[in-house]
């Protein structure tokens, strides 16, 4: 006999739930650092935007900005929408990224040898 | 003399009293912060399918609700703390969307989903009878799988409604849509679930009656 949709919210919760009193303590305890880390935030002043691009950044979005534009051949999947990928490429963490183009360019060819082997 | 001498004195329970107030706010948010974390980081798990990603993304919604909103009522942070999460969420996919394309100029497509293990992210037994572990487990897994593969606002829609338990106004708000949409999405999204799990696996303890 199926479960009715009650029964089945009813279930799917109850896994979840175990699911979360399951989790081990060095997980409880990033939580608890990045809970700290928040309350931290109440005894800051109101920040300035004061961080600037390095130029290498910059230099690197150029590149990836021609390379989107370019639309290169290869890539699966409909052609991106420039303004939106740049907004995402200008992000602080993908500026980190792509000035490490080159390490993780070196990973990818290390794992396709590592498949090979 | 005598007029500093007050002027001293309501500056100093001014401060005092400015001082017992923030005191309060943040005991308040750490509260509410400690109840509400690990069922975050399990939601924000299944959207990415990665924990230390998610620990980031709910990192990130804790700090700022913290620096944008912990002034707003203790009632309205449950869904202004999802509103970030699943913005933080949403942004990501977009992320690794673009960084797949990067990449690919290299001339490899990395599939965010290759990398994850489930088994080595699994949770710890928690003292459970091994059997009654991993059935949990398997069965959570299952549901996991089907929940991540949903539609971006199904996903949502289910996991705040059924997961976190909100109600449909709050989940309307947390996902910045009509409580109506919310119902749609809502709607679909188990009814597609239980579609996905009955098709798979038809034994599932959430699709037949009986199994516990």
């Amino acid at each position: 006999m199926k479960v009715t949709d009650e029964e089945f919210n009813k279930r799917a919760k109850a896994d979840f739930d175990t699911s979360v009193d399951a989790l081990d303590a060095a997980t409880l305890s990033r939580l608890n650092r990045a809970r700290q880390a928040a309350l931290e935030e109440l005894q800051q002043p109101a920040r300035q935007w004061t961080r600037w691009v390095p130029a290498g950044g910059l230099a690197a979005v150029a590149l990836v900005a021609v390379m989107i534009v370019q639309d290169p051949v290869g890539i699966d999947g409909p052609p991106p929408t420039a303004i939106a990928d740049m907004e995402i490429l200008l992000g602080e963490d993908s500026i980190e990224m792509l000035e490490e183009l080159e390490f993780y360019s070196w990973l990818d060819v290390m794992e396709q040898d590592d498949d090979v082997g | 003399m005598a007029v500093g001498s007050a002027v001293f004195a309501v500056s100093c329970t001014g401060t005092a009293t400015t001082g017992t107030r923030e005191l309060q706010k943040e005991q308040q948010l750490n509260r509410f912060l400690a109840e509400v974390e690990r069922r975050a980081l399990r939601i924000a798990e299944i959207g990415v399918r990665d924990r230390d990603e998610a620990l980031d993304l709910v990192q990130d919604a804790m700090i700022k609700l913290a620096r944008n909103y912990s002034a707003r009522s203790q009632e309205e942070w449950t869904p202004l703390f999802y509103r970030i999460l699943q913005n933080g969420v949403r942004d990501w996919h977009r992320k690794q969307a673009v960084r797949n394309r990067v990449m690919s100029f290299f001339g490899r497509k990395r599939d965010e989903d290759n990398d994850y293990d489930a088994v080595a992210a699994a949770p710890d037994p928690g003292g459970r009878a091994p059997d009654e572990q991993l059935q949990n487990h398997e069965a959570m897994q299952g549901l996991e799988i089907a929940v991540h593969n949903l539609p971006a606002r199904q996903r949502e829609a289910f996991m705040l409604r059924t997961f976190e338990g909100l109600d449909v106004a709050a989940t309307a708000e947390a996902m910045g849509c009509s409580q109506g949409s919310v119902k749609t999405h809502y709607s679909r999204a188990v009814h597609s679930l239980r579609a996905t799990l009955e098709e798979h696996r038809p034994d599932d303890m959430y699709v037949a009656e009986g199994k516990r």
